[in-house]
């Protein structure tokens, strides 16, 4: 009951005009930044950073909350329609949202992403609102043993995401692995594949990779392929109302999205890239409808849309009851909170319970708000598939440019977006998918830095690994899925065989 | 990368297109007191949210309301802040570019790293001292440790772990310096960040931690952590019951400290009037107080000062850093 109490008085501090209008603005903000590649949430904290300065907590909160999940709604809305994924966790939106597009489905696809978000946002608050105490505590139960085997359990997981055969997949996971190695090694100083670059000792920027290999690849591809602008189609709005079998067909993957999103974001660090990947991947085998993803499955939209909004919210936790930042936007908010004078910590709950509550049912607030802004917008969204490309592609890739120049204000990162945007190109070339590499290249350098880490810690013994239950556990886990994975590879052979058909793959 | 001719157009496009997509860069207006008509650039080595960020910040807002000098605060994170250290050295000296000083680019990396691609001294104009927080040693409060004398014991009976912020940051370099003081080896385990690392202390995987004693006050208040010493020479207003290493007989001293400098060149006159406005908005009631929040004890120091302060603290830290062996990599 004094959930509820807390969040209904949350829910008067929010709905005063004022907090409103904060909340309005951020999510309005959000969306908007979202929309465009390259410039997430990130820079758009950032904007908004020194205005919040003069606001009071719960306003700027509220705020800055507002445009950190308003970017998740719009970012899926450039993955759909053009395939370049406007923050680097809607990439995985571009596997079955492109294909829905290209298929005339782009109105249906933004519908249900919308609706999926809306879903995955209204999980995370209950998730928040319920579990923030217990959550705190499991996100405390986590050593590094433990973040090495979930991240373990997660890149199988991943390899599972690619739709051009398994070894292409697993090759590009290692690819994207071997990228991550770039930069500092964060164990001992050392400075690795930096090529004498000083702007390479950091390792090369998400936003970065995930801008070159789909935005710039994907425009290098269509401008070879010379395309004319696309004739002018009669929009019928009717026909952006998904029907009834596909209401129900993501209902199931807004739900099981929403809770793997509720999890990974509450574990500092992992983030919305990888709850969306792995929702993705987790959806693919469980869905009746597994064959049709990549190729436009509505089920392959609703997933890592939902999965993504939800990690945004639960994100909040660790950063304000354990003070444990998991990513840079959000070590904007503690910040934001410290120019205040309040210390995100355990002590939130109890000395800021207003602001926390406030926050909350600010989601509601937000979601809502978001729903209603971004319905409407679907039919203009789907006109801008009408601009002529000669006009399109410049404003993409001025707009590339701006987002990854304000990643940290430095032209470099600009030449080295081309560079991978050509590599995107030769992939999609051969037909090597780039989101299992992005995968591989989230996952990577936080694999390693725990694993090591473990080690350090057990002085040098590996049964840590095992010996810790929660660790060890999840290693069963992922132990069981590659003997299935295995065992229905060679099963899956033998039968098809036996059937005597040609091998489609 | 050397060329700045060839440097500066691309920046500038960008720029442009930044402003368009309203980035706070407002039109010139120069009142008295302030020292450039266009809007002075602050450079951060750090991203947005951490304290020389917030002490940026500050600055630019006071600088503004006290003297009508506009400034922005510009976030060039990345390479221990040499990136950032590297932009403004290249940049006019005309007072309109900024930067906020700190260990890291201008202490720890030039003995880090075996090239780099400014001069930490000739490369700059040192201009004002701003002031300094001091790290310390955190240890649990079940451990029963509440001496530096007491943690030698411990350290010597069993094997401790201690966790810091990153090879090479000063939480390291300070356990470093503590292992030589004290007679102990203890086992480093780097994090990125003191938050991390915390975490992990607070789930009994880290018997110790080192870092900033002001930010964790809290943790002290509420009973989670003990923080037996402060790095400094002297004891924190803000948390006066941590005793020094220097009261409890080991002379470990580590100031981490933030400054404002800027490229080498600039005219001595505009330099003063920056020192001079700098320290006017740092002696505000106000300011001061929001200093004391972020842990920083404010001195007022003369350039000339400050210059051979930045001097002496790379031959303070090069052994340190040397000990830790994170140099030359």
């Amino acid at each position: 009951m004094d959930i509820i109490a807390n969040f209904a008085q949350g829910l008067v501090t929010v709905l005063q005009p004022e907090n409103l209008l904060y909340c309005f603005i951020g999510c309005f903000l959000g969306t908007f930044i979202g929309v465009l590649p390259g410039i997430g949430s990130m820079a758009a904290i950032a904007m908004i950073l020194p205005l919040s300065f003069y606001l009071d907590p719960i306003s700027a909160l509220v705020m800055i909350a507002g445009v950190y999940y308003g970017a998740e709604y719009g970012g899926s809305i450039a993955s759909i329609l053009m395939n370049i994924p406007g923050t680097p966790s809607s990439s995985i939106t571009c596997i079955d949202g492109y294909p829905m597009a290209q298929s005339g489905r782009a109105g249906v696809a933004l519908f249900v992403t919308s609706i999926a978000s809306f879903g995955g946002g209204i999980i995370g608050m209950v998730v928040m609102a319920v579990l923030s105490p217990a959550l705190a505590s499991l996100a405390l139960s986590f050593g590094p043993a433990e973040y090495f085997s979930v991240i373990l359990l997660g890149l199988i997981a991943a390899s599972a995401v690619s739709n051009g055969g398994a070894l292409k997949g697993i090759a590009m996971v290692f690819a994207g692995l071997m990228l991550a190695t770039v930069g500092i090694d964060l164990t001992t100083g050392d400075l690795r594949f930096t090529l004498g670059i000083p702007e390479l000792r950091d390792g090369v920027n998400l936003v970065i990779v995930a801008m070159g290999l789909f935005g710039v690849g994907e425009l290098i591809a269509s401008i070879l392929a010379n395309r004319e602008g696309r004739g002018r189609q009669e929009i019928d709005y009717s026909q952006f109302y998904p029907t009834k079998a596909e209401w129900w067909a993501s209902l199931g993957p807004i739900l099981r999205g929403g809770g793997i999103g509720s999890f990974f974001g509450a574990l500092p660090g992992t983030g919305q890239t990888v709850a969306s990947a792995v929702a993705y991947a987790v959806e693919k085998k469980v869905s009746k409808n597994g064959g049709q993803f990549g190729k436009g499955a509505v089920e392959g939209v609703a997933v890592p849309e939902s999965a993504n909004n939800s990690a945004t919210q639960t994100a909040f936790i660790p950063t304000l009851t354990l003070g444990v930042p998991g990513s840079a936007s959000m070590a904007m908010v503690i910040g934001a909170l410290m120019i205040h004078g309040i210390t995100p910590g355990p002590r939130i709950l109890t000395d800021h319970a207003d602001l926390f509550w406030g926050l909350v049912a600010s989601f509601l607030v937000g979601n809502i708000m978001l729903l209603i802004l971004n319905i409407p917008l679907i039919g203009m969204w789907v006109r801008l598939l009408q601009i002529p490309y000669r006009l399109m592609y410049p404003t993409i890739i001025v707009l590339i440019c701006i987002g990854v120049y304000s990643l940290n204000n430095n032209v470099f990162d600009i030449w080295l977006t081309l560079l991978f945007g050509v590599m995107g190109y030769l992939m999609r070339l051969f037909r090597f998918e780039p989101a299992p590499l992005l995968i591989g290249f989230v996952l990577g350098p936080m694999m390693e830095e725990q694993m090591r880490r473990a080690m350090l810690l057990s002085r040098g013994d590996p049964m840590v690994f095992i010996e810790r239950p929660i660790s060890g556990a999840l290693i069963a886990i992922t132990v069981c899925i590659l003997i299935y994975g295995l065992w229905s590879t060679l099963h899956g052979r033998r039968r098809s065989r036996l059937a005597a058909l040609p091998t489609a793959e | 990368m050397k060329n700045a001719s060839l440097h500066r157009r691309p920046l500038l496009l960008a720029l442009a297109l930044a402003g368009a997509l309203a980035l706070p860069l407002t039109e010139a207006s120069a009142e008295a007191g302030a020292w450039s008509d266009e809007p002075v650039r602050i450079v951060v080595t750090f991203p947005p949210g951490g304290t020389s960020d917030l002490v940026a910040r500050l600055l630019a807002k006071h600088l503004d309301a006290s003297f009508g000098q506009k400034a922005v605060v510009d976030n060039r994170p990345g390479a221990a802040g040499t990136v950032a250290a590297d932009y403004v050295a290249q940049q006019a000296p005309d007072g309109a570019t900024l930067m906020i000083a700190n260990n890291a680019p201008f202490t720890i990396a030039p003995t880090q790293f075996e090239t780099l691609p400014y001069e930490p001294m000739a490369g700059f104009t040192h201009i004002a001292y701003i002031g300094a927080s001091a790290p310390g040693l955190f240890v649990k409060p079940d451990s029963g440790v509440t001496s530096v004398a007491e943690f030698v014991e411990l350290a010597k009976a069993q094997s401790i772990a201690y966790g810091s912020s990153g090879v090479g940051s000063i939480s390291h370099i300070l356990g470093e310096a503590v292992d030589a003081a004290l007679g102990i080896e203890t086992l480093h385990v780097p994090y990125q960040g003191s938050a991390p690392a915390i975490q992990d202390f607070r789930a009994g995987v880290l018997d110790t931690f080192y870092d900033m004693v002001a930010q964790n006050s809290e943790m002290i208040e509420d009973g989670e952590a003990v923080a037996i010493a402060i790095a400094a020479s002297e004891r924190f207003p803000g948390v006066p019951e941590v005793p020094t290493f220097v009261e409890q007989g080991y002379d470990i001293v580590i100031e981490n400290w933030v400054g404002l400098s800027g490229p080498a060149g600039i005219d001595p006159e505009v330099a003063a009037t920056i020192h001079d406005a700098t320290l006017e908005v740092f002696a505000l009631p106000e300011v001061i107080k929001a200093l004391e929040d972020l842990g920083i004890t404010h001195r007022a120091m003369p350039s000339a000062d400050y210059v051979s302060f930045v001097e002496k603290q790379i031959d303070v830290w090069k052994p340190l850093i040397v000990a830790a062996g994170v140099q030359g990599k």
